[in-house]
């Protein structure tokens, strides 16, 4: 990897080490937990056995909300808010309109932002994974995307685009675009070359060679970097809200607090864990197992 | 062998270095295969005989000299077929769907690609795990799972490199006299790269044995045990012994010079 575009420490792609398998992929061992535990005998026992770990996430969560219900009344509203206040905030903002409104502008952000970058990277991470030309002619453009301040971006979107939904979806394609080339391009090098030769062999065309050797060999990169683009997008769109003043879930929270409304910026938070573990149960994890079928389980 | 046709393949003055490298692989190597024939490859490890089969391939070049492929009868396009010396499956595709890879990329339409393959998994005792992905089986399996992969093709020419060298002795004994049929049903024309002097006995119309890096031929035996041959037979005739000494005797300073530190004694080529 040294010898390519330099990664950087900021980067969580997978590294050379195991070229079968990236960071969050199905073979990473550190998604293996708690797999004998599951395969223990049938049984009563064992059905407990598969409640047990979900059942400790939900404590430490009742946990957490519990002692912030205990603290909230030694602090100000604007310092802490208590949970009701922010559930209230949360009710009322939402018979308004207003909750619907703002998340769908930054959705609208983001999963367009996030479209983009899968669309363009992938082809881009191939052609630049395969081709030694296309990586030196790519290099100068990704190190600056990846290295300079998102700051000097939305500043720029703003002196060309304005407070503008394409201001935010620029910076945050130019923001995080990186991140999912970089594993793109990393499955693309380590695609094994003897399944290529094999399908020379049996005369499969170049285009026959991506659809069955190179894109399957790029999936658990193409999913474990767009599992990493989208945290960094969603951190990127509301950066860009907040400092535009575009309309979305960052614009709301710099309003709020402009006012000391903090229970309104707590709520927007939570919103937005609530949308990010939405999408990662709802879209990533049933991808992830569809996409990933053949693959060895531990 | 008929001669009066054109050959198959002929390999004229063929050389080859690979790039970044200086010392040539092959030198100076000329063979003549007919259509039909089964050509066994023997030579000590790393002398260049995976080479031969990948320049056949089309998978490198030649640095020096010329190959010449003709097409199958009547067309420039030869269905060529290639067994690694490795399963070389496809990860994400299921066993059949791996053996209906070739038929695949030929154009084979899916219901006769289906049935294809389903039967040369029959062939091969793995049509029952059709199914399963190649992680699910074992190496010899998955060897045997390649195998299916070039004879569903029906090749016109068939590339074999230790194709039998992963599996236990029963199976190997069993998948020779199926490939003898197929090939002789098919006249399909065959190289078979292998480490078994008798396996090349059993199998081949002549043997080429290889010199030690680099690979030039050393000699071409003829094997003078007929066409259709049962394979007990083979053993049986007594030219087979004098034979395979003769060969082991060819191949006993090539293999000494391969790897030095191959005892004179017993390398591993002549242990079959
Ligand atoms: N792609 C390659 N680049 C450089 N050297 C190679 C390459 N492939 C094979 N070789 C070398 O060429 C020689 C012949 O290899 P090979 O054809 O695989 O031998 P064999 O199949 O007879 O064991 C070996 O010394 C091997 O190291
Ligand atoms: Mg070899």
């Amino acid at each position: 990897m040294s010898t390519h575009i330099e990664a950087g420490g900021r980067l969580a792609h997978p590294d050379g080490g195991d070229p079968g398998g990236p960071a969050g992929s199905p073979r990473d061992p550190r998604r293996r937990g708690g797999r004998a535990a599951q395969s223990a005998p049938s049984g009563a026992r064992s059905r407990v056995r598969r409640w047990i770990r979900p059942a400790r996430v939900v404590l430490a969560a009742l946990v957490i909300l519990l002692a912030w219900n205990l603290a909230a009344p030694h602090y100000p509203g604007y310092v802490l808010p208590a949970p009701i206040d922010v559930w209230t905030s949360f009710t009322s903002t939402w018979s308004r309109g207003v909750w619907i409104e703002e998340v769908w502008a930054t959705l609208q952000h983001l999963l367009l932002a996030f479209g983009i970058v899968l669309v363009a990277g992938l082809p881009l991470g191939i052609v630049i994974g395969r081709s030694t030309i296309a990586e030196d002619l790519s290099r100068v453009v990704l190190v600056f995307l990846q290295t300079v301040p998102t700051i000097v971006l939305i500043a720029l979107a703003l002196v060309v685009a304005g407070a503008s939904t394409s201001s935010v979806v620029g910076v945050t394609v130019a923001g995080s675009i990186t991140y999912f080339l970089l594993n793109v391009i990393q499955g693309t090098r380590a695609i094994d070359q003897d399944l290529v030769d094999m399908a020379r062999a049996y005369r499969a065309s170049e285009g026959a060679i991506m659809r069955t050797v190179v894109l399957p060999a790029v999936v658990p990169y193409f999913l474990a970097g767009a599992r990493i683009t989208l945290g960094v997008a969603w951190q990127i769109t509301l950066f860009a809200e907040y400092l535009m003043g575009a309309e979305g879930i960052g614009f709301q929270v710099s309003s709020a607090i402009k006012l000391l409304d903090t229970k309104a910026v707590f709520m927007w938070g939570l919103s937005v864990v609530a949308m990010t573990l939405v999408l990662e149960y709802g879209a990533f994890r049933p991808a992830e197992r569809r996409l990933t079928r053949h693959v060895k389980k531990g | 062998m008929a001669t009066t046709s054109a050959p198959m393949i002929a390999f004229r003055d063929v050389g080859k270095t690979y790039p970044k490298t200086t010392a040539p692989v092959m030198t100076g190597v000329d063979l003549e295969i007919q259509r039909g024939e089964l050509v066994a490859l023997i030579g000590p490890s790393g002398c260049g005989k995976s080479t031969l089969l990948n320049l056949l391939a089309g998978l490198t070049d030649a640095t020096t000299g010329t190959i010449d492929v003709a097409g199958s009868a009547g067309t420039d396009e030869l269905r060529s077929a290639y067994v690694f010396q490795n399963p070389r499956l496809l990860p994400w595709r299921s066993v059949l769907r791996n053996v209906e890879f070739g038929l695949e990329q030929a154009g084979v339409p899916g219901a006769e690609r289906r049935r294809r393959a389903n039967e040369a998994l029959e062939l091969v005792h793995l049509h029952e795990h059709g199914d399963k992905y190649p992680h699910q089986l074992s190496g010899g399996m998955q060897q045997r799972a390649a195998l299916a992969r070039g004879l569903a093709l029906e090749p016109d020419l068939l590339l074999l490199d230790e194709p039998f060298g992963a599996l236990d002795a029963l199976t190997r004994g069993y998948l020779q006299e199926e490939l003898l049929s197929i090939v002789r049903r098919f006249g399909t024309t065959t190289l078979l790269v292998t480490h078994d002097i008798d396996e090349a006995l059993l199998l081949a119309d002549r043997i080429v044995v290889m010199s030690s890096r680099p690979a030039r031929i050393k000699r071409v035996v003829t094997v003078p045990f007929g066409r259709e041959r049962a394979l007990d037979s083979v053993l049986a005739h007594p030219q087979f012994v004098p034979l395979r000494h003769e060969i082991r005797e060819l191949l006993r300073p090539e293999v000494a010079a391969s790897d030095p530190t191959v005892e004179a004694g017993a390398p591993e080529v002549l242990s079959s």
